[in-house]
């Protein structure tokens, strides 16, 4: 009974990190229809921005050393103008090109701020130690939680509906739903192109340092490459949740977090290690069987 | 003489020679300066033509970009590895190979083409499965089958030495059999383009649902070119091992799926002039900043570049190609026999 | 200074030429129709003037002001509403959110609430159904919706482009009392696309023709119905004289 409560956190947590990793990407998506490959570096940027620049192998810190109160609005800050800075240099000059020529350019983008990272910081992996107190386990419903654990899904949850509600009740978000439905139709009726988009990676690039703060707390590790591994589950996530589909991509970010749990607790131990080429080989058979999404209506036109 | 339609027939069958013909003299040029490290760079760089041709066999013909032909790569690299290395090392390295693979001691042009073979099989697999998406989600699909590459390659401790590097390849490749393999690529490539199934593939990529309309079965065209793409993609990779001598599941990720991409999208992905261009260039951009990397002395003061700035510079280079010239250097063209010296090609567009 | 000036506008499509060289003026609060065969260029100029679409050639003036090369967002800042063809609703959003895209570029925001209301009175079925998707209405309540949409932008020069495509004729009828009510209401400048010169002829105004991407015909729309010029801007002046 407590192990199955114990996977049951262990898979929301996980989920929960997936699915905002997974959102920041769906939200520029469905604006501009840019993959953004970028997302992940953005997350790897933020860790970093945590500590102050060295090659040391010991990380020391330098935001991370602010009071939480501080530190967690001036990291959503460094992040959205992560984004926003981003789409200023590169996107904002291919607002013509093809899909596939903005999704190359991010991935090109993802690999600038990658080795950028590298050159500042070195390529070990540092141990790094935020808030570690929230480490500690205590007990709930007879298993040993973290209370991290809880603390990410509750903050997930929180972001959602924040997300949600902004999405719904303002200006800016009403004008980020038509515009992506019909970006042309949108403009013609007055809505500004730029301000939309700018919103969209302002809040893409805040959901990446959510996500960064939570992943540093959890590994208590800041490696160059997290980007990387977390860009892909989390387009794995909005792929699967329909390209676009906002909730799409929290359903999905959620079940591959559980998949993946599942996956690590009832692996034959000899497999375990090749845990990640049975969860993308669930992806492709996902994706072959609902191409649109797993989310998404099988009546709705596909997007792309 | 000639209708106009075959005259172009003919032109396009010479852009192979004319680019074939470009890479002999650069490999001819830098084995004349006898030095070392250039013929190494020559090597390498025509070895990366076989990739990037591989790739864009599928990628140029088929307008879904792949980003799992690392793992093609990956695939061949191994397979060489497995066929060629001595059986003592692999009973010591690599203890869980089957036993006729353990004693299989194979000479390398068999084992480079049963590498290739290998890798095309399993694009044949995996193409049967991904090409069945289109567009994003392909290319996501492609993604995770080099993620499902790399974990397995990353983790089979006894088969692939997992992440600790496989050694003690024999190092036959130099510029010469590097070109051998290019000359070969190019021509297949070219022969694929222009055969019936390229062509059809082509006007896949031009309006999906006009193509399918009439009648072209996009997915079985789509597969018989990542087939041959795989083939060369693999090819490459075994000619990448027997030119360091180290395999690690990590050469073949995301660094040089980045690195093939940006020399395809560079060039150009509308024609094949345009991959071979694509990575000439940039081979040579990425040689001249290592050497900056190493330090250079410009009279009396020295240039240094921080490491870590030759791959900036060229994610630089390709972001401004995509913002200021989307189509590459090249723009879809070919370069061709009678107009190569002049304008390169106005109209005679072979690929576009 | 007339509200609308197009002056020498071309618009192309890669090599291929939509609109060549074309001029016209409108005055304020007058009602125009643009007709001609399709390919003739009528959607192109919506889109010209309407900044969706580059211009080759040429300057568009509303009020004075150079709407050439501005974006589509800053010439509906100037007071230009379109009412597109196919209608293009937002069907995932609802009929009232459908209604306020529109008003972010009003200086009155307060004024909105009333303006809403205002609809609802106009297009009762839509105050019925305002928490309803967008994408559930039948096609004549979408073509409603999307006048009152445009109209939430509070315009001064208003564009409808095909309003009777793909609706019963007793909708249209419908559809265009409404336009002519509005326009006395709020002294609008309304310029339509429109197919079918009976239609127009009986709507009432003043009628543009275009063929193959020039004007070829330029007066009231009664008189369009009684002429030749209708058919010449459809078949050419040489085939008529070939039937002939």
């Amino acid at each position: 009974m407590s192990s199955a409560v114990q996977l049951f956190f262990d898979a929301a947590s996980l989920g929960g990190i997936y699915a905002m990793a997974a959102l920041g990407i769906a939200l520029i998506f469905g604006v501009m229809n840019l993959v953004n490959f970028a997302h992940g570096e953005y997350i790897a940027f933020c860790v970093f921005a945590l500590i102050v620049p060295s090659t040391e192998a010991v990380a020391v810190m330098f935001l991370g050393k602010a009071p939480a109160i501080l530190l967690i609005p001036i990291l959503l800050a460094i992040g959205g103008a992560a984004a926003v800075a981003s789409e200023y240099v590169v996107f904002r000059h291919m607002r013509k090109a093809t899909p596939v020529a903005m999704m190359i350019s991010s991935f090109a983008l993802g690999f600038i701020i990658q080795n950028a990272l590298l050159a500042v910081y070195g390529g070990r992996p540092k141990a790094i130690s935020l808030w570690p107190d929230l480490n500690t386990p205590i007990a709930l419903a007879g298993a040993q939680l973290p209370l991290l654990q809880l603390i990410v899904i509750l903050t997930t949850l929180v972001v959602v509906c924040a997300l949600a509600l902004l999405l719904k009740k303002t200006r800016l978000g009403l004008e980020m739903r038509a515009a992506a439905e019909n970006f042309t139709m949108a403009r013609l009726l007055g809505v500004r192109a730029n301000v939309v988009i700018t919103g969209a990676f302002a809040l893409s690039g805040a959901l990446a340092a959510a996500v960064a703060l939570i992943m540093a707390t959890q590994t208590g590790v800041a490696d160059v490459r997290m980007g990387g591994q977390i860009m892909l589950v989390a387009f794995i996530a909005t792929v699967i949740g329909g390209l676009g589909s906002l909730p799409g991509a929290v359903a999905a970010g959620f079940l591959i977090g559980a998949a993946s749990i599942l996956l690590q607790g009832f692996l034959p131990l000899e497999v375990r290690p090749f845990r990640d080429a049975f969860l993308y080989t669930l992806v492709i058979i996902c994706l072959l069987a609902r191409p649109q999404g797993l989310f998404v209506p099988s009546s709705a036109k596909p997007r792309i | 003489m000639m209708g106009k339609h075959a005259q172009n027939k003919a032109l396009a069958y010479s852009t192979p020679l004319v680019l074939i013909a470009i890479l002999a003299l650069f490999a001819g040029l830098v084995t004349l300066t006898g030095d070392k490290a250039l013929a190494r760079m020559a090597a390498e760089t025509l070895i990366r033509v076989v990739l990037v041709v591989g790739l864009w066999i599928f990628v140029g013909n088929s307008g879904i970009v792949s980003f799992g032909h690392a793992g093609y790569m990956a695939i061949g690299a191994y397979c060489s590895a497995w066929l060629t290395l001595k059986p003592q090392m692999k009973s010591l390295f690599l203890p869980d190979l089957p036993p006729w693979l353990a004693q299989a001691e194979w000479p390398v042009l068999p084992a480079a083409i049963a590498s290739g073979l290998l890798a095309a099989l399993i694009a044949l697999i995996s193409g049967a499965a991904i090409l069945r998406l289109s567009g994003i989600a392909a290319s996501i699909a492609t993604f995770a089958f080099l993620a499902i590459v790399n974990t397995v390659y990353s983790n089979w401790e006894g088969v692939t030495g997992a992440t600790s590097s496989v050694v003690g390849l024999a190092r036959y490749v130099d510029q010469w059999v590097a070109l051998g393999w290019a000359a070969a690529a190019i021509l297949a490539a070219n022969l694929y383009a222009n055969s019936a199934s390229g062509l059809a593939l082509r006007a896949t990529r031009e309006d999906e649902v006009a193509a399918s309309a009439s009648g072209i079965n996009m997915y079985r065209h789509r597969l018989l070119s990542l087939v041959i793409s795989g083939f060369f993609t693999g090819v490459s990779g075994a000619l990448l091992g027997h030119s360091i001598g180290v395999l690690n599941p990590d050469s073949f990720y995301l660094g040089i799926t980045f690195i093939s991409l940006a020399m395809l999208v560079v060039g150009g992905i509308g024609s094949l002039s345009g991959a071979v261009v694509g990575v000439l260039g940039l081979s040579l951009l990425i040689e001249t900043l290592v050497r900056l990397e190493h330090g250079v002395s410009i009279g009396a003061t020295s240039v240094t570049l921080p490491s870590g700035a030759q791959e900036i510079l060229i994610g630089i280079v390709m972001i401004l190609v995509l913002i200021l010239r989307p189509s590459g250097l090249m723009a879809g063209k070919d370069l061709q026999l009678p107009r190569l010296g002049k304008t390169l090609q106005q109209k005679q567009t072979t690929t576009n | 200074m007339s509200k609308l000036g197009v002056f020498d506008v071309s618009v192309r499509y890669g090599k291929v030429p939509a609109l060549t060289d074309v001029t016209l003026h409108l005055e304020e609060g007058e009602r125009v129709f643009i007709s001609g065969p399709n390919g003739a260029g009528k959607s192109s100029l919506l889109g010209a003037i309407s900044g969706a679409v580059a211009t080759s050639h040429g300057r568009i003036e509303m009020d004075g002001d150079l709407l050439t090369g501005r974006s589509p967002e800053a010439i509906a800042r100037l007071g230009l509403s379109m009412v597109p063809e196919g209608r293009e609703i937002f069907g995932s959003l609802s009929v009232d959110e459908n209604l306020r895209v529109g008003t972010g570029l009003r200086r009155d925001r307060n004024a909105v609430e009333g303006d809403i209301a205002e609809i609802y009175d106009a297009f009762p079925i839509l105050g019925e159904r305002r928490n309803a998707s967008a994408g559930a209405l039948s096609g004549g309540q979408q073509q409603m919706l999307a006048i009152g949409r445009a109209l939430m932008t509070n315009p001064k020069l208003m564009m409808v482009d095909e309003p009777s495509l793909g609706l019963a004729p007793k909708i249209v009828d419908q559809v265009y009392d409404t336009l002519v009510q509005l326009q006395e209401d709020r002294g609008l400048t309304l310029l339509i696309v429109e197919q079918s010169s009976t239609r127009a002829a009986r709507v009432g105004g003043r009628m543009i023709l275009l063929r193959s991407g020039s004007v070829v015909g330029d007066g009231n729309a009664a008189d369009f119905a009684e002429t030749d010029l209708l058919s010449e801007a459809y078949f050419g002046k040489s085939n008529q004289e070939v039937a002939q």
